[in-house]
C-alpha cells in the first residue's frame, strides 16, 4: 500500500495545471470564441480535448491515475462546458460497435463539437425498466431505411439536438432485452414533434418527442438489427460511474464551508454553529471515505483487474452526497431558501442553493434509481437471489 | 383523554375538505399564483362569508372564540390543497398579535374588518442577521414626542404586498439579542418612508423585503407594552409553527397518499411497482413519519390550548419532526414517482416545495432541535 504519486504523475499535474491557468478567458473575450480556441489548443497537447478516448481514436491515453488528476483538477479550474450525450455517450458506442464508415462520419463533428445529440432511451411506460421501450422500427420490404412510430420521454435538451440516438423496437416477438434496434438519425426533420416539460426548478431541459413515420436509412443503424440492448447497456454502465461527481463534490463542499462563513450567527457564523458544523462534518467523512473508495476501484482498474465490488457503490454513495451537498446549501440559506423569481433576495447564494437542491433529487433517479442500484448490487455482488412471483 | 372533533369542528372540518377539493385543483392553484394578486380574492370573500377568518377571535372583538385546535382543524385540510390565501400571515399572525397585544381601540378598529375579509395584515419580524433567533432584532424605533420614529430592514415578510397594516418587530432599548427591549407596532402599509420589495417564493406564494426610512408611529399603535413585545411574538411564533404544522400534516397526508396510488397504477418490470418490497417499506415509512407528526401536533396544540408556558418545549419538539419528516416525504413522495415526481405536472411535487418552505419558516429542524435542547 502507498499513495504517492510518481514523478510522472506529479509532472502532469503542473503541466495540467499550467494549461487551465495559460487558457483561462479573459476579460471581455467572447464566450463560445475562447471555448472553440481552448479546444483547439486541447487537440493540440495531444487529445486533451477528448480526454476519456482511447488513443486509437484520437484520445490522449492517460492512465487511470492520470485521469483523476484531470477530474480534479477540472473541478478547480475554468474549462468551457460539455454536453455529454454525444462525446461521452454515444462515442464509446459508435468506437465499440459502429463500423468504420460511421466512426469517420459522426466521430469528428462530436469531436469539433459542431453537432449536438440527444439520447432518445427512455419512454412514458419504459424507465427502470429500460427494455420495455415500444417506439417502433419497421424495415421497409427493399431493406433500405426503417420507419419510426412512437414517443421518448425524458430527452434532454433534445429541444437544441442536432441529432439523436434512439433505442427502437424491432422485434417483440421474444424477450424485451432482444428485438431492440439502435439507430442514429436527425430531430430536424417532418415527422418530429418536441414538448417541452417543465421540471421542479422552472427549467425547460427535459422533453416529450414524438416520432411519427420519421424514415431513418439502414446505414444509421449501428451494429445489427435486435442488438441494440447490449451495445446501449455497455454505455449505461459507463454513465453510472460517471455520475458519482466526487472530485466535484469535494470542490463543492469547501465552497459550501466558504458560504457558511458568510452567514452571520450571533458574533460568528454558520460554520461555528454547532448543529451546522456537525452535519458538514459527518458529510466530509462519508465523503472522505468515498473518495478512497473511488481510489481502490481506480487502483483495480490501473491494474487491469476487473471492477472489483466497491465501484458498485460509487454511483450510490456519490448521489447521496450531492444531495446532501445543496440540502446543506439550503440551510445555509436560511429564511432565504424560499426566495425565487428574478432578483436575488438575502443571501447570493440563496435561489441557486435552492434550484440546486430541488435539481438534486433527479441524481437518484435518473442513470439507473438507487433502488435498482441496490438490486443490482444485491445480485451481482452479494449474490442474492428475489424470491420467486410464485 | 379525547381526541374526538367537537360537532362543530367536524362540521367545520367537512366544509373545508369540500372547499378544497372544489376549488384547489393544481392547474387552478397554478394560474391563481401567477395571477397579479397572487391568491383568488373570491375565495377570500367565501372564507369570511363562511366564519372561517373570525373562528380564533373573542366574540367581543368580531369572532367566533375558537382556539389553536380550530385553527389546526382549518390549516391541516388548506395544506390539502396548497391553499394561496393569506390565513397565515394575517389571520394567524397579524390578528393574532392584535388580539393577544392589542388596545381595546385597535382591536375594535381593526379586527371586525379582518374578520369580514375587507382588511388585512401582515406580520414582519425576520431581519437578515436573525436568522431563526426572534429575539436578534436591530430594526429600530426611537421615542420622538407622541411617536417613535422606525428605521430598518425587515425580511421574507409575507403577505405585505396586500396588507393594510403590517405588525413591525423593533427594537426600543436593549442589546441586539436581548429578550426585552423589542416592541410590536401597527403601522399603515402606505406609511411615508416605508418602501417594499416583492417577490415570489419557491412555492408559488408572495413575500416582501421592507425597508423602513424614519417611519413615524403613533405611540397608540404599539401592540403590548413598550419593550415587552418579546412574549407576544414568541406567542404569535408558536401559534404560527401550529398552524404551518398543521398545514405540513395535511400536505404529507396528500404525498403519502398520492405515492402509494401512484405505485399501484405504475408498472415496470412487469408489475406493478406496489408489488417491491423495498418501496412498500418506504411507503410504511412515510406513512409512520406522517402519524408520528400528527400526534405531535396534537400534543403541542393540546398543550398549548392548556397552558402555553409549559409548552413551548414541545413546540419546538414539534417544528423539529415537522421540518425533517416533511422532508423526508417530500424526497421520497418524488424518489418513488421517478421522473414524473421532478416535474411540475403532478403536484407531488408542488407539496415538496411547500413543505420545503414550512421547514425555513419559524425556525428549520436543526434550530428547534437546538432550541429543545436548551431546556
Ligand atoms: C432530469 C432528467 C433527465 C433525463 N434525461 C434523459 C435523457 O436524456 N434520455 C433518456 O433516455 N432518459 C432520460 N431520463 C430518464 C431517466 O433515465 C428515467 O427517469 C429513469 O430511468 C427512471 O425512470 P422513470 O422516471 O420512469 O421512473 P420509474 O421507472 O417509474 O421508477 C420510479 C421509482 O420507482 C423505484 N423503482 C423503480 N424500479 C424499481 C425496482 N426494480 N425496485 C425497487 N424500486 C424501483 C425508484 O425509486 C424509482 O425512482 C432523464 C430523467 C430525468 C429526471
Amino acid at each position: 500500500m502507498d499513495i504517492e504519486l510518481s514523478s510522472e504523475d506529479l509532472t502532469f499535474i503542473k503541466e495540467v495545471r499550467a494549461f487551465f491557468e495559460e487558457n483561462k478567458i479573459k476579460k471581455d473575450e467572447d464566450y463560445f470564441t475562447w471555448r472553440n480556441n481552448w479546444f483547439e489548443k486541447a487537440k493540440k497537447k495531444g487529445g486533451w480535448d477528448v480526454p476519456k478516448w482511447p488513443a486509437k481514436f484520437g484520445g490522449p491515453g492517460w492512465t487511470p491515475t492520470q485521469h483523476y488528476i484531470w477530474e480534479q483538477e477540472t473541478t478547480k479550474a475554468t474549462i468551457p462546458f460539455d454536453i455529454p450525450f454525444g462525446l461521452g455517450m454515444l462515442a464509446p458506442i459508435l468506437m465499440g460497435y459502429g463500423n468504420e464508415e460511421q466512426q469517420e462520419r459522426f466521430l469528428p463533428p462530436i469531436r469539433e463539437r459542431t453537432v449536438n445529440w440527444c439520447q432518445g432511451y427512455s419512454e412514458p411506460g419504459a424507465g427502470s425498466d429500460l427494455a420495455n421501450l415500444k417506439t417502433k422500427a419497421v424495415l421497409s420490404e427493399d431493406g433500405t431505411y426503417y420507419t419510426v412510430n412512437g414517443s421518448k420521454m425524458w430527452t434532454t435538451l433534445a429541444h437544441v439536438a442536432d441529432w439523436i440516438f434512439c433505442l427502437t423496437r424491432t422485434d417483440d416477438s421474444g424477450i424485451k432485452q432482444k428485438g431492440i434496434t439502435f439507430l442514429l438519425f436527425p430531430m430536424k426533420q417532418e415527422g418530429i414533434e418536441v414538448k417541452p416539460i417543465i421540471t421542479l426548478g422552472g427549467a425547460h431541459t427535459v422533453n416529450t418527442v414524438h416520432f411519427t413515420d420519421v424514415k431513418v436509412p439502414v446505414e444509421n443503424r449501428i451494429g445489427e438489427e435486435g442488438k441494440g440492448w447490449t451495445y446501449a447497456k455497455g454505455l449505461l454502465e459507463h454513465e453510472r460511474t460517471g455520475l458519482a461527481g466526487l472530485s466535484r463534490s469535494l470542490f463543492e463542499l469547501e465552497n459550501l464551508k466558504d458560504l457558511a462563513r458568510t452567514v452571520t450567527r450571533g458574533n460568528s457564523n454558520l460554520m461555528n454553529d454547532s448543529g451546522y458544523k456537525a452535519k458538514i462534518a459527518e458529510l466530509e467523512i462519508d465523503l472522505m471515505a468515498t473518495e478512497y473508495t473511488e481510489l481502490r476501484s481506480l487502483a483495480s482498474a490501473s491494474a487491469g483487474a476487473e471492477l472489483g465490488p466497491e465501484s458498485s457503490i460509487l454511483k450510490l454513495k456519490g448521489t447521496e452526497i450531492k444531495q446532501r451537498i445543496q440540502k446543506l446549501t439550503v440551510e445555509a440559506s436560511g429564511i432565504y431558501s424560499p426566495a425565487w423569481g428574478e432578483k436575488s433576495i438575502g443571501f447570493p447564494f440563496a435561489k441557486g442553493g435552492t434550484t440546486g437542491y430541488l435539481n438534486s433529487r433527479y441524481f437518484t433517479i435518473y442513470g439507473g434509481a438507487s433502488e435498482v442500484q441496490k438490486d443490482v448490487i444485491a445480485k451481482k455482488v452479494l449474490g442474492l437471489t428475489k424470491r420467486s412471483s410464485k | 383523554m379525547n381526541f374526538e372533533l367537537s360537532d362543530e369542528q367536524k362540521m367545520i372540518q367537512q366544509s373545508v375538505e369540500r372547499f378544497v377539493q372544489d376549488n384547489y385543483d393544481l392547474n387552478t392553484r397554478i394560474s391563481l399564483s401567477s395571477d397579479d394578486l397572487g391568491y383568488s380574492d373570491d375565495y377570500w370573500k367565501s372564507m369570511a362569508e363562511l366564519g372561517w377568518l373570525g373562528l380564533p377571535f373573542d366574540e367581543s372583538d368580531g369572532g367566533f372564540g375558537g382556539n389553536q385546535i380550530d385553527v389546526l382543524v382549518i390549516m391541516e385540510q388548506f395544506g390539502k390543497g396548497l391553499v394561496l390565501e393569506p390565513y397565515l400571515a394575517s389571520i394567524v399572525m397579524g390578528g393574532g398579535a392584535l388580539k393577544k397585544g392589542g388596545t381595546e381601540s385597535l382591536k375594535k378598529e381593526i379586527l371586525p374588518g379582518l374578520v369580514e375579509g375587507t382588511k388585512q395584515l401582515s406580520f414582519a419580524y425576520a431581519e437578515q442577521q436573525s436568522r431563526f433567533d426572534l429575539e436578534d432584532v436591530i430594526t429600530s424605533a426611537r421615542k420622538e414626542g407622541d411617536n417613535f420614529i422606525l428605521n430598518g430592514q425587515k425580511s421574507m415578510v409575507q403577505n405585505a404586498e396586500t396588507a393594510d397594516h403590517i405588525v413591525v418587530v423593533a427594537r426600543t432599548s436593549g442589546g441586539q439579542i436581548d429578550e426585552n427591549g423589542i416592541t410590536l407596532f401597527l403601522i399603515d402599509a402606505k406609511s411615508d418612508g416605508l418602501s417594499m420589495d416583492h417577490f415570489p417564493t419557491v412555492d408559488g406564494l408572495r413575500a416582501s423585503e421592507i425597508i423602513l426610512e424614519n417611519v413615524s408611529v403613533n405611540v397608540d399603535r404599539v401592540i403590548g407594552n413598550v419593550d415587552e413585545g418579546f412574549e407576544i411574538l414568541q406567542s404569535v411564533a408558536n401559534d404560527a409553527i401550529l398552524a404551518l404544522s398543521a398545514e405540513a400534516l395535511g400536505a404529507m397526508e396528500v404525498l403519502y397518499k398520492d405515492t402509494v396510488e401512484y405505485t399501484q397504477q405504475r408498472e415496470q418490470f412487469d408489475h406493478p411497482m406496489s408489488e417491491f418490497q423495498v418501496l412498500q417499506h418506504r411507503m410504511v415509512d412515510m406513512f409512520m413519519e406522517y402519524e408520528q407528526c400528527k400526534s405531535m401536533l396534537y400534543r403541542a396544540t393540546m398543550e398549548s390550548v392548556q397552558d402555553p408556558k409549559s409548552a413551548q418545549r414541545t413546540i419546538h419538539g414539534l417544528k423539529h419532526l415537522i421540518g425533517k419528516s416533511g422532508l423526508f416525504v417530500g424526497e421520497n413522495a418524488v424518489q418513488l414517482h421517478g421522473g414524473m415526481g421532478v416535474t411540475e405536472e403532478l403536484r407531488v411535487g408542488h407539496f415538496f416545495k411547500r413543505l420545503l418552505v414550512i421547514d425555513a419558516m419559524f425556525g428549520n429542524a436543526d434550530h428547534h432541535l437546538q432550541k429543545f435542547t436548551t431546556y
